[in-house]
């Protein structure tokens, strides 16, 4: 038995992305016309290193004083609609996996003390908080590469238990030396460009730069997320129980709850062979018919933020004319399973969308998100 | 302990029934815990524990968790050695203390030691307010037993840069809402507390009050004390039944 997902409809009243194309509206743009944000850069950026797949905001990861992100971040927030955001009734939940962990790498080797000013994520926050001029009420998740989904969860919570009027989401995760070196360890970060869900002799991924936010309100709103799934399997830090039952057991409660509608997929879809393979059969057996995407393979993967810069991405393409659906960047065949959309497709045959992400220990994440 | 006789008015409230402190002696370092703790551990996992993980695995002790069951977790700084061991392998970055420096490790090592899959997991990252923001996350949480997690470990360099914890520790509380047998209550009353406030440590003018830092919740647990203060949106209690 595992935790049924919960059912609290929220209205989207905003929502927005920040990737290396720019915002939601151009990222979409730029998948439709095949373009790669990822580009061979060395893994530590300046101090060297192998060549891996990165896709940056502004080109250089090296961080500066002050850290390369607070700039884009500030003119990022800009979109943001106008509101008391902090105080009592409009709470902000601020998720991140990486906060400013590359000022403690920029620290290790400059050994400048002001890169440690915002380095721990309660650090980061301070600074992002008073750039903003958001007030106290500000709430901080950190669960790697599912934590926007979490954020999301925890503001539909706040609103139906009427502790908000509103609740302002917002994520970024910049990429660093120290994440870069850490998945070049693990040798999923290499050489080879990803191909998400494909069937290659060997897995890779790209890292991205992203930042996105969702003002989320209980009014009913044309966008909606509707359903939270999360499941923890606490199998093993960074492989996925063999027989893919974390996977089947978040997808089944998002299947229950899209029961008779025609949804289509935006998958996690990092490009690594056994989480991919796992991840389409799981959604083919479950959602059969459904049609399952990735953007990593262009935007690289925005970690903790991934969820949310996807969402962004998604009501972007879903707000144009004709409802243009990116489709996998760089999947090659053979793939992991027949549902797997290599080339865009209209997302106007559709009533909703599964979001879904992945992440270490086994944590997964899905939503449903509903346009009129 | 009055509220939970029932006399007053319904708000949101949990109560406590599993609760252990993990309060180590100041000098006690990863070597020493594994030590102190090695009884409670697989062998093979505890060698690649670390100092926060073994203390909330020893705050857990005893307590069986379901599926069912979801989990809080607080911790301002998280799992500072592992991140500071890791920065210093650097060129040649290491795979196990990369894995181990992500939030939400210090559980996880635990979790993944038992095999334990568990629904719905929070891990909160921060904050003047991170009491607040467990307990808040703690109520909201539809399951029938919240496990309240929350710990520390010392750093070194990041210490020195006042960047870690000072003190390590690791408590569990198991929150249901089951009046009977509760050893203590976390309850919450909106609309009386602060408001709107300029300051994370407090506001005078809007009467949102400095929130209890982690460390002082984690010894007002070990000591059975209770806590009364206005945070942003309403008024928290934290208070104890008398044998």
């Amino acid at each position: 038995m595992t935790a049924h997902a919960d059912t609290l409809a929220t209205g989207i009243a905003a929502c927005d992305c920040l990737t290396p194309f720019g915002d939601g509206e151009a990222t979409v743009s730029a998948l439709l016309a095949g373009r790669r944000a990822l580009e061979m850069r060395p893994v530590r950026g300046r101090d060297g290193g192998d060549p891996v797949p990165l896709a940056l905001i502004g080109g250089e990861m090296d961080e500066e004083i002050p850290p390369r992100w607070l700039a884009p971040v500030r003119e990022f927030a800009k979109r943001i609609p106008a509101e008391c955001w902090g105080s009592a009734r409009f709470p902000v939940v601020i998720t991140s996996s990486n906060f400013g962990v590359g000022s403690l790498y920029a620290f290790t080797r400059d050994r400048d003390p002001r890169h440690l000013r915002h380095g721990p994520p309660f650090a980061a926050v301070e600074l992002l908080r008073a750039e903003l001029g958001w007030g106290p009420n500000v709430h901080v998740f950190s669960h790697a590469c599912v934590t926007a989904h979490l954020g999301l969860a925890h503001a539909a919570r706040l609103l139906a238990a009427g502790m908000a009027e509103q609740v302002l989401v917002f994520s970024f995760d910049f990429v660093s030396p120290f994440v870069a070196g850490g998945f070049h360890s693990l040798k999923i970060l290499n050489g080879a460009m990803p191909a998400p869900f494909s069937a290659r002799e060997s897995g890779s991924i790209g890292l991205g730069d992203g930042a996105g936010f969702a003002v989320l309100a209980r009014q009913k709103a044309p966008a909606r997320i509707e359903t939270h799934a999360l499941h923890n399997e606490m199998f093993h830090f960074t492989g996925n129980q063999p027989d893919g039952a974390g996977f089947a057991a978040c997808a089944a409660e998002v299947a229950a709850a899209v029961r008779g509608r025609r949804v289509w997929i935006k998958g996690h879809g990092t490009g690594t062979l056994e989480a991919g393979r796992l991840e389409a059969e799981t959604f083919a057996r479950v959602l059969p018919g459904a049609p399952l995407v990735s953007w990593k393979g262009s935007l690289g993967h925005t970690l903790g933020s991934c969820g949310l810069v996807e969402l962004a991405v998604t009501l972007a393409a879903l707000r144009r004319p004709l409802r243009t659906v990116p489709g996998t960047l760089g999947a090659v065949e053979p793939f992991f399973a027949g549902n797997v959309a290599a080339a865009p497709f209209s997302g106007s045959d559709f009533d909703a969308v599964v979001l879904g992400s992945n992440a270490f220990g086994g944590a997964h994440a899905a939503m449903v998100l509903s346009i009129e | 302990m009055a509220h939970i006789d029932g006399e007053d008015p319904p708000m949101p409230e949990r109560f406590i029934h599993h609760l252990r402190v993990e309060r180590p002696a100041a000098s006690e370092d990863v070597v020493a815990a594994r030590d102190r703790l090695r009884e409670k551990f697989p062998r093979v996992a505890l060698r690649r524990m670390t100092h926060l993980g073994m203390l909330l695995g020893a705050s857990l002790d005893g307590l069986a968790l379901t599926p069912a069951d979801a989990i809080v977790y607080a911790s301002n700084y998280g799992e500072t050695r592992a991140l500071e061991d890791y920065l210093a392998t650097f060129p040649s970055a290491s795979p196990l203390l990369f894995q181990t420096s992500i939030h939400p490790g210090g559980v996880q090592q635990v979790l993944i030691g038992r095999q334990q899959p568990v629904g719905r997991f929070w891990p909160a990252a921060g904050g003047a307010r991170i009491v607040e923001q467990a307990l808040i996350s703690s109520l909201l949480e539809p399951a029938e037993r919240v496990v309240l997690l929350g710990g520390e470990e010392r750093g070194t360099w990041l210490l020195e840069a006042g960047m870690a914890s000072e003190r390590a520790f690791g408590f569990a509380a198991a929150l249901t809402r089951d009046r009977a047998n509760a050893i203590g209550r976390i309850a919450f009353a909106g609309g009386s507390g602060g408001s709107p406030a300029d300051s994370v440590v407090g506001d005078a003018e809007t009467g949102a009050e400095r929130c209890p830092a982690l460390a002082e919740f984690a010894d007002a647990l070990a000591e059975r004390r209770p806590l009364r203060w206005s945070g942003v949106g309403g008024t928290w209690e934290l208070d104890w039944c008398h044998e």
